[in-house]
């Protein structure tokens, strides 16, 4: 084997390898296609879990404009601080039940959507 | 000492005097009678059971019901001497001084005085309960050691505190007839007589005074008869029987006494105490003890934490009365678990050892004259007719209830403690269970129109016939009614040495 077709070898095989521990990462941390929203979805630390949640949230909002809604609300200081005001402004809703920030709702609902 | 008097050992046709009769064995009639002691009148008290439970006695009680499902009307409550105390919880709260103001947005609401009235008369109270020192609002302070309250921030639902009458170790709390019976039998001027069912009410002529009260025992007692002819009578049987001898004698007024107004059994209420109403998080583990647990200070109260709204939040938010406690731990499903990752992660809280649990609840119905109590057709083995209940609950009664527990949800997640899951008002309504409370069938009012009795607990237009008991209550609290209604007692204890002195 040539020294070219080694390297060509190894450098597939490597390919291999990588796409296939990405793809066994999945198993631990879920790999997303590329979204218009990722600018807001980023500020999600855990994803999966809020798609879970989300895909309970009642409203009509489709994905774009729950994006537009939240690039707003999310603005100034990041879900954290959106979250907390709202808790303490009571902008809430109740999703199967559970009482949670307006903010989180909405960021849950659109990673389910997205 | 003497002994009670067994009305089974009395000649027919006997006719007794006292100065004043308490019709009714329980806490209220105890606590009147206890309370008078030490004064010259001569009290008879009448007690229709024993010291024990009798079956026989008990199906007195047994009743119809219409409407919402309700507990039998002969199971809530018992008919011996220390009446429901016999079987009750221990559970002691005062009123909050909103549930005696009168509030537009809901109506029939209001009491004839504030609850400054009844201050005097709380700690008398509590030491009748023997639920030790007087703590409530103030119990976080004493109980500090067991860890901290949960941090609920700015809102208006805060940590409140339950106290118990001596519930500790093996015993149980305050059965006022077994705990008294020896004060009782000590007093020289009150006389108790067991088995001595009073079956009518006799008015004057002119319906202005209570000439008489019919009594008799059982057939299966001996079928006695006989008369007391008191200055004064107060009605002592709880918001079910005073219903039933205020309108079962009607030989003067038609309609049954102090009914000139259709009021007596209407406004009918209990504290409603659905056990799964929500679920709480806390995100930090589990909270101090005193949340799910009755807990035993060392030589001192018993006490249990419960949230309840401030009276400014039910001014503000215009809600009812509520105490909601801690119940069970329970598991989250997938929803659940995501929703408190996500929520958690969103407020930069650590979640990791979060614990959630079922909340309870002792919720206020709104006062409703179409929740009442009538009398039927058929007869008990007194001769006495029997009661239905017509049984509701209104939208609002949960709906405002939600109101609260909304806020809580918004101050656990303001204050980064934890969150909450309002649970459905169908599954509310499914683990619906009573508190046994019977409230404001004679409801007091200054006007005849709107009352049973006036401020002082006098029936309106009888110048000698009082009632003592939850039964006057006219808007209810969530409060379990035993320590409120013997510090009501107490004040009319105090009026009648007045009047009678």
């Amino acid at each position: 084997m040539k020294r070219r077709d080694l390297i060509a070898s190894v450098a597939a095989a490597g390919a291999a390898v990588a796409a296939g521990l990405y793809r066994f990462t999945d198993l631990i941390v879920k790999h997303y296609a590329p979204t218009p929203y990722d600018d807001v979805l980023a500020a999600l630390a855990d994803r999966e879990q809020a798609e879970r949640f989300g895909a309970s949230v009642p409203g009509t909002l489709d994905a774009k404009a729950l994006a537009a809604k939240l690039r707003t609300v999310l603005k100034p200081g990041g879900l954290g601080a959106a979250a907390k005001a709202d808790a303490i402004a009571g902008r809430l809703i109740e999703v199967d039940g559970w009482v949670v920030p307006q903010s989180v709702a909405l960021l849950s609902a659109l990673a389910a959507k997205a | 000492m003497t002994g009670f008097i067994d009305a089974r050992t009395l000649d027919a046709a006997t006719v007794l005097e006292p100065d004043l009769a308490i019709i009714g064995g329980g806490p209220a009639g105890i606590s009147l009678a206890l309370a008078l002691a030490d004064t010259k009148l001569n009290i008879l008290l009448l007690e229709s059971g024993g010291m024990n439970f009798d079956p026989q006695n008990q199906k007195l009680y047994a009743g119809a019901q219409t409407g919402k499902r309700y507990i039998a009307l002969d199971a809530g409550r018992l008919r011996l001497l220390g009446g429901s105390t016999n079987h009750w919880g221990g559970w002691c709260r005062p009123l909050d001084a909103i549930d005696f103001e009168r509030r537009d947005w809901m109506p029939h609401s209001g009491w004839p005085f504030p609850r400054t009235a009844l201050d005097a008369y709380y700690p008398r109270a509590q030491k009748l309960v023997e639920a030790g020192p007087w703590l409530y609002d103030k119990a976080g302070a004493s109980i500090a050691s067991l860890g901290a309250p949960l941090q609920l921030g700015e809102g208006g639902v805060y940590t409140s505190w339950f106290q118990f009458s001596k519930t500790r170790d093996s015993n149980l709390p305050t059965y006022f007839g077994h705990r008294y019976e020896n004060d009782l039998k000590r007093a020289a001027h009150v006389k108790v007589m067991l088995h001595a069912n009073v079956t009518g009410i006799r008015l004057t002529r002119d319906a202005q005074r209570v000439d008489r009260l019919d009594v008799a025992t059982l057939n299966a007692h001996g079928g006695k008869h006989f008369t007391v002819k008191p200055r004064i009578t107060v009605l002592a049987c709880g918001g079910m029987e005073n219903v039933r001898l205020l309108l079962a004698s009607n030989d003067v007024m038609a309609s049954g006494i102090g009914n000139q107004n259709d009021l007596v059994g209407r406004f009918f209420a209990d504290n409603p105490t659905p056990r799964d109403v929500a679920t709480l998080v806390s995100f930090a583990g589990a909270p101090a003890p005193y949340y799910g647990d009755n807990l035993a200070l060392a030589k001192g109260p018993i006490l249990r934490a419960t949230f309840a709204p401030s009276d400014k939040f039910r001014r503000a938010r215009q809600t009812t009365a509520s105490l909601t406690t801690l119940e069970q731990p329970v598991d989250l499903d997938d929803t659940g678990k995501a929703a408190v990752i996500t929520t958690a992660i969103a407020l930069g809280v650590d979640a990791s050892n979060a614990k959630a649990y079922s909340l309870g609840c002792g919720m206020e119905l709104l006062p409703d004259p179409e929740r009442r109590l009538t009398l039927t057709g058929e007869k008990d083995a007194l001769g006495l007719p029997r009661l239905k209940l017509n049984m509701r609950m209104a939208e609002a009664d949960f709906s405002l209830y939600r109101h609260t527990l909304k806020e809580l949800g918004r101050q656990l997640l303001a204050s980064g403690t934890g969150m909450l899951k309002i649970i459905s008002q169908e599954s509310w309504a499914q683990n619906m269970d009573w508190g046994n409370h019977h409230l404001g069938t004679t409801r007091m009012h200054d006007d005849p129109k709107q009352g049973v009795v006036n401020a002082d607990a006098r029936v309106h237009g009888v110048g000698n016939l009082y009632i003592a008991g939850s039964s006057v209550f006219p808007t209810y609290g969530a409060s379990n009614p035993t320590l409120n209604l013997i510090a009501l007692t107490l004040r009319l204890a105090d009026y009648l040495k007045k009047v009678m002195s």
